[in-house]
């Protein structure tokens, strides 16, 4: 029993399971796709070295569209949500334009 | 009928949960704003000679600041512009550690659009919450003669007998601002940030509203007394930052 203990245990020594070689392809990283459905901001602090690395590693594999095609994405997400005011915001502003107005003439006219 | 409430049920969750998951924008700030109040308490001041004053310890102000993006165009926080001066006082007792910051802590309701993709337009109002402090660092023994002749600098008369082993003396005043600015953004989580606007802090006066809320020279709090503190002019300044945001979220 014993020898058959010490030949199992030196052939898994001798022969052990081969590594698995995986190539992945850095433009299916979880945090590209995350980039371009959700966004860059929704990419945690923590992850921004790996994500920049990925971006670099995608574009040097050709991914170049891949990479402006979320960065545009990204811009255009943005501008899109914040080019046109929402509700009372746009009152807020001309109020605060006006004060600000007032302000600055009743600056210059008293000095 | 029971089964249109469930699709409405349904269809109220699906249509509040994509509210509800709505990317938050988290961002900090930091940076630099210039103005000129007139601090003539100190400039002027014959019976202490201050230190000399600098565009340093008068004009400038370090900022920081963080803000919540609450909803479309709409973002709430906290900034804080605070003027520091540090140095030496030659008082009859001793070389003195001089010590003084006022900070203007802002909360900004700001709302904003975006020009160009890069390049944002914001509209800010913030109410104002000043703290001055003045701390004097002199050698224990002497601790009440020096600060006596600082207070006597600003028209008191020997208000402190005794003396705790950390001293400073502060008052607190409430204000306004506002500012019109741009966002010019390098990135998407980067960007610079120009504001220009005026603030005005208030004074205490009669009116039994703003009596004790607003700035009074007379109203500085050094160990649980009242003392007089210097003469400030705060009020109508006109106010300029730079700063540069970092967006977390």
């Amino acid at each position: 029993m014993k020898i058959i203990i010490s030949i199992f245990i030196s052939l898994s020594c001798l022969f052990p399971q081969d590594s698995i070689q995986v190539t992945l392809n850095p433009c299916d990283d979880p945090l590209l796709e995350l980039a371009g459905s959700l966004g860059i901001k929704s990419i945690p602090i923590k992850d921004i070295p790996r994500f920049k690395k990925m971006m670099k590693a995608c574009d040097d594999q050709g991914g170049d569209k891949i990479i402006e095609q979320i960065i545009f994405q990204d811009w255009q997400r943005d501008y899109k949500k914040a080019k046109v005011m929402q509700a009372w915001t746009s009152t807020f502003s001309i109020c605060v334009a006006i004060i600000y107005v007032y302000f600055m003439a009743g600056l210059i006219l008293s000095s | 009928m029971k089964s249109q409430i469930q699709v409405l049920i349904l269809t109220t969750i699906v249509s509040l949960s994509s509210i509800v998951i709505a990317q938050p924008k988290l961002s900090v700030d930091f940076g630099m704003g210039v103005y000129q109040p007139t601090l003539s308490g100190f400039d002027d001041n014959t019976g202490v000679p201050f230190p000399t004053k600098s565009i340093f310890n008068r004009n400038l102000l370090m900022n920081w600041g963080i803000h919540k993006e609450i909803f479309s165009n709409f973002r709430m926080g906290y900034n804080s512009f605070t003027s520091f001066e540090i140095g030496e006082l030659s008082l009859v007792n001793s070389e003195a550690v001089f010590y003084r910051s006022i900070r203007y802590r802002f909360f900004p309701i700001e709302t904003y659009f975006r020009w160009r993709p890069r390049i944002e337009l914001n509209f800010t109002l913030s109410p104002i919450w000043g703290r001055a402090k003045i701390s004097v660092d002199t050698s224990p023994g002497d601790k009440s003669d020096d600060w006596n002749q600082l207070l006597n600098s600003f028209g008191d008369s020997d208000p402190m007998s005794g003396m705790g082993s950390t001293d400073a003396m502060r008052t607190d005043w409430i204000g306004f601002s506002g500012m019109i600015g741009g966002r010019y953004y390098l990135s998407s989580r980067l960007g610079f940030d120009f504001k220009m606007g005026f603030m005005n802090n208030s004074y205490s006066s009669s009116v039994d509203f703003i009596k004790n809320i607003g700035y009074s020279k007379d109203q500085w709090r050094l160990e649980n007394s009242k003392v007089k503190g210097p003469d400030l002019k705060i009020d109508d300044l006109p106010i300029f930052s730079f700063k540069v945001i970092f967006g977390l979220r």
